[in-house]
Parts: structure tokens; sequence; C-alpha cells
């Protein structure tokens, strides 16, 4: 039954009840992002200062659940891969990918809520790009664990997970999954499934090709040797030609595989704008659409050195974080602001049906008050993210000689001074294999 | 009390009840055979037709007799590994200490302990040697060794379209000879899931 139809008593008790409605809603939601925002700065700071203990203490004091569990699980996943914890990690990663497949089903509340309230109404689901890299990190988890038969199973299941979030915007050809297809390739040779790395550097390459006019960069060289090495070798022995001397090369040496989180990801700010209504007496005394807009952060490393002893091998961006997400956010902005101006359009409506319906008593122009003031404050952007994944991925592979071997990294800034420098003793390299090293530099101090 | 206030009263009551219901954590036993699919993941139930196949199957299935015939004793099986080439992370062990159960309980088969086992037998062999007394003390060098080893994969293929997936898995087993590399037998299990995910929550 329209409102105008309704019995003046009832009528008036759902004018009451949905301003009601929009206060307690704007006491209990407006809190929760101050101290959302103001808590995943401190653990980031801490994540920076390299206190992780801290970092997952402050993580925990905040209390994400609800809406907001999934933050929970893929910040805590990713403090505890910081710290080399991979098992923690892992087991939060694959709670994350469970909560996000049970949050892919759409629940009426929570839409309802995204129109009526604001955008915070909605479970964190993550954005393509947040749900495509826990794949890597997971996969990578699994690598320096010396799990390499669960790093395939995930390199596998990331074949569907991609194709289904593609699925919902194909267009959004950046969308690739690159790096980690590059990283699944590396999975498949590692357990010797050579012809599945085959098609994953293939896809990598394609995907790296495809994202290049939004992040500036191609394919990783060391990407486009791997593909070449293995179609050579297909061709070699489709043709009976074995290359003895290359194999036995590629035998006596295996590779260390160093990968860097470089600074901190984007954030999100709020962008709102308040417009005076011109009409008072009819709708909200102000207007207010929020939308969220991107904040680079700036990232430390340029580039990194690997040594060990005389050899070194150059980093490569693998993993343009920033220019990725701020394409997304570029694509998913349309409808956002649909969705803001639809509620603009309906705070006002219901602001305006209590106006017109109350007259000069006192009751009813404080409850007119009250709309107001709750279509204001109700009124905000969604800026939640994974903000502790890296503005960006930077990769240096490194032949050696099987044995042990001491690893000395260098951190470059762009103007070329060294930024830091650490030291790995006695990292193990076995033959034909590949040892992966991780390690994460968020800040310039 | 007016009518109007009780029929308000009876609903907050009714409210409260189905908060507090959600509130609770339920627990309730079930047996181990009762089909329960939540999510469509490969879970105990495909785990246990596995096992039920491969035990009817290995048990019935020739090797051991010829085996018997051959030898007059029986076969000592020791188990390898088995390859978990699918999309998830399966758990293995449940069905393959199923099958080695089966194998020890029927007589037929002796089983001897893995290569991840056998360490910690060795080494309490080892503390045997210094901690034990001579009459109790169990030497070096008198494992049994055995004549089969069991190996396997588990493959899956999936085919996914929005809240749609189609699980086929496919569970090998083979039992080849330590001596010469022969399969003596091989053991099949295919399992099909159709999953439609729920559009709402």
């Amino acid at each position: 039954m329209p409102l105008t139809q309704c019995p003046a008593a009832f009528g008036d008790r759902l004018r009451r009840l949905l301003a009601g409605v929009l206060v307690v809603l704007a006491v209990v939601v407006l809190p929760g992002c101050a101290t959302y925002s103001i808590g995943v700065a401190k653990v980031e700071l801490e994540t920076s200062n390299r206190d992780l203990d801290g970092a997952l203490k402050s993580l925990d004091e905040l209390k994400l659940s609800g809406a907001d569990q999934l933050l929970y699980h893929l910040n805590k996943a990713t403090l505890l891969r910081l710290q080399g914890d991979y098992s923690a990690s892992t087991r939060q990663f694959e709670t994350a990918k469970s909560l996000i497949d049970k949050l892919n089903a759409i629940s009426v509340t929570e839409q309802t809520g995204s129109v009526v309230v604001n955008d915070t109404m909605k479970a964190y689901e993550g954005t393509a790009i947040e749900q495509l890299l826990i794949s890597a990190f997971e996969e990578l988890n699994y690598l320096q664990s010396g799990k390499l038969d669960e790093a395939a199973v995930e390199a596998r299941q990331f074949d569907i997970r991609q194709r289904l979030i593609v699925a919902k915007d194909p267009s959004a050809v950046y969308l690739s999954g690159a790096f980690v297809r590059y990283l699944n390739g590396m999975v498949y040779e590692e357990v010797g499934e050579s012809d599945s790395a085959r098609i994953d550097y293939q896809k990598a390459l394609a995907g790296y090709q495809a994202q290049s006019a939004i992040t500036g960069t191609g394919a990783p060289a060391a990407l486009k040797a791997d593909l070449e090495r293995l179609e050579n070798s297909r061709h070699s022995e489709a043709t009976q030609k074995s290359p003895v001397h290359a194999k036995q090369a590629i035998r006596d040496e295996g590779e260390v595989v160093f990968i860097l989180h470089d600074g901190l990801g984007p954030t999100l700010a709020e962008n709102i704008v308040h417009i005076a209504n011109p009409d008072l007496q009819h709708g909200t005394a102000i207007m207010s659409l929020a939308v969220p807009s991107l904040v680079q952060r700036p990232v430390p490393v340029a580039r990194f050195e690997l040594n060990a002893g005389a050899q070194s091998a150059a980093s490569e961006l693998v993993e343009d974080v920033n220019a990725l997400a701020r394409k997304n956010l570029e694509d998913r902005l349309p409808a956002i602001t649909a969705r803001a101006v639809a509620r603009m359009v309906l705070k006002n409506a219901v602001a305006k049906n209590v106006k017109n319906r109350s007259g000069d008593n006192g009751g009813n122009l404080l409850l007119s008050i009250v709309t107001d003031v709750s279509a204001i404050v109700s009124e905000r952007a969604d800026t939640r993210n994974w903000s502790l994944l890296p503005g960006n991925i930077l990769m240096a592979r490194l032949s050696l000689p099987q044995g042990s071997h001491d690893l000395a990294v260098n951190y470059y800034d762009r103007a070329g001074n060294i930024l830091a420098t650490r030291q790995y003793a006695a990292v193990t390299v076995t033959a034909g294999r590949k040892v992966f090293v991780s390690d994460y530099l968020l800040v310039a101090h | 009390m007016t009518t109007k206030n009780k029929v308000w009263l009876m609903a907050a009551t009714v409210v409260a009840a189905l908060f507090l219901v959600g509130c609770a954590t339920e627990v309730k036993r079930v047996g181990v055979d009762e089909v329960i699919d939540i999510s469509g993941a490969w879970n105990d139930t495909d785990s246990r037709l596995v096992s039920e196949e491969m035990i009817r199957d290995s048990l019935s299935g020739g090797w051991i007799d010829r085996y018997n015939l051959t030898l007059k004793k029986a076969p000592v099986v020791i188990i390898g590994k088995i390859r978990n080439l699918s999309q998830e992370h399966i758990n293995t062990n449940t069905f393959v200490n199923d099958l080695e159960r089966a194998f020890v309980n029927s007589g037929r088969v002796d089983v001897v302990a893995s290569s991840s086992e056998r360490g910690d037998i060795r080494e309490e062999r080892t503390d045997m040697d210094l901690n034990a007394t001579e009459a109790t003390r169990k030497e070096m060098g008198k494992e049994t060794g055995a004549d089969y080893m069991l190996i396997g994969s588990i493959n899956t293929i999936i085919d996914a379209q929005d809240k749609e997936q189609v699980r086929f898995y496919q569970v090998d087993l083979t039992l080849v000879s330590l001596a010469d590399n022969r399969k003596v037998w091989t053991g099949q299990k295919k399992l099909k899931k159709d999953i439609k995910n729920a559009k709402f929550r």
C-alpha cells in the first residue's frame, strides 16, 4: 500500500519509524566507520615499522566482524604472511575465500541497506583485484613452506575462480590475474607439469599485454624467457632434437625467486558533496552524495638488486596493484554514484513526506530536524579495502649453482639511493628447483 | 494490561526469541554414514565412497590369490604417495587409512610403515639401543621389505558458470610391484556432483 494512501495514524507511525531507523543506523554506523579507519591506520603504521606483533594485536582490537569480517581475514593473513607464519596465513586466506563464496549470494537486506543508508551496510566481499591476489599470496605461502602439491592445487583452483570473477565483468581485460598466472606457471614447472606451465605462462603474457595500457609496463623479461624455453623444449621433443647440454646446465642449477611487497596499496577516501536544497519545505535541508576516491600512497622501492657473491639479478615489476586498483575503481564508480544518487532521492523523498505532514507542532518540527540530520550523517562512502595489500610487487630471479648461498638484496629509490639492504644467510639452492624468498618494505625511513 | 499492550508484548517476545535462537550454537550428533553436503566440496561422504569401492575392489582383485599361490605367503604393501592433482585441498589420508585398515584386518595382506611413519620408529629403535634391556631391545636391520607400493592420484574436472558448478572427481589407486614395476592392481572411483549455489542469502 503506498504511503500516501495509509490511514493518517499509521502513516505518521511509519514516518517516525523510518526517521528513527535512520538515526539509529547513523549512530551505529558512523562510529564504526571512524574506528575502522583510525584502527587500520594504526595497523598500517605498525606494519610499516615492522612491528608485526603490534599490528596483529591492533587488528584484533579492531574487532572487525559482521559486514567487515572479510577485511579482518585478509589483513590478518597478510600480517601472518609477512611474519613468516605461512600455515596460519593460509588458514586465514582459506577462511576469506569461503566467506567470499558465501557472500556471492545476494542479501536483500544488505542491498536495501545500501540504497537506504549507505554502501557500508553491505558485507565487504573484496574487489576483483583483491580476490585475484588472494590466490597469489596463498600460493606463495605454500611455495615458501615447501608444499608444492598444495601450491599446485591453488594454481588449478585459480582457473575456475578467475573465470567466475571475470564473468561478472567480461570487458575488464586487466582482470587477467597476469601475476598469478606467472606464479602458476612456476608452480606447475616445480611439480613437473610443463604443459600446464606453458599454458599459464602464455596466459600471463597475454594478461600483461592486456593490462599494459593501464600499468604502462609490459610483461617481465623473465616470463618471456620461461615461455620461450618451454616452447623450444616442446619443439625439440617433437623433432627429437634434445639440447642435452642445455638441459644439463638447467639440472645443475637452481633458482632463487625473490619477491618484494613494495609500499602500501591505495587507500580510499570519502568524496562528499553537500548541496543546499532550494526547496527547504520539500525535502532535506541539505542533500548529500558520498562516493569513494582512491588515494595512492608512495611506493618506496623503485627497483632492487639480488646478489649472491659475484652474481646478481635486477628486479622486475610483476604486479602494479596501484594502477589496477585505480582502473577498477574508475570502472565501479558509475554504479556507486548511481546508488548514491538513488539514496539521495530516497532520503529526500522521506524528508519531504515528513515535512509535508508536519505542521507547526513542536514534535513534528523536531522529527523534521532529526530526519534532516540523519539523512546527512548517514550518507557515507564505502572506503573499505584490503589496506595491507602492497602498492606493487617486484620480483627478481637469480640462477645459482646447487648449494648454500648468502644473499644480499639492495633496495633503491627513484633517485638511485639505497633505501635498505637485507642479508639472507645460507639459502639452500637445489638443482632444478626454485626457492622462494620474500620481504616487504612499506615506507622509506 | 490492555489488549493492544498484550499484542505489543507478544510481538516483542517473538522477536526476542527469534534473535536468541539465531545466536545459539547448535550441535547435533549424526551417524558417520549420514550424507551431509554443505558447500559441494570434497567431504567425508566422498572419502567413504572411495574407500568402500577401493576396499571391495582391491580385496577381490585376484592379485592376493596369485601372490599366495606362487609364494605361499601374504603380500606386503607399503603406502606411497597419493598425489592431489585436483582443484581442492583434499586430505587423502582418510580413504588411504581405511584401505590400509582393511588390508591389515583381512589377514590376507601385510602392511609396513610408510616412509613418513618409519622415521619415528627407527628413532625409537635407536633409543632402545641405549635405554632398553637386552631381552626387550629390538635390533636394527630386521624390517620387512614391501612387495608392492600403493600409489595414486585424485584428479578433478570442474565446469562452472555463474552459480552452478559440475564437479567430477576421479580417484585412481595402483599397486606397483617393487621388484619389477608391474602394476598388479588398479582401482578407480569416479564421483560427479552438480552444485547450484544459492542466489540469495
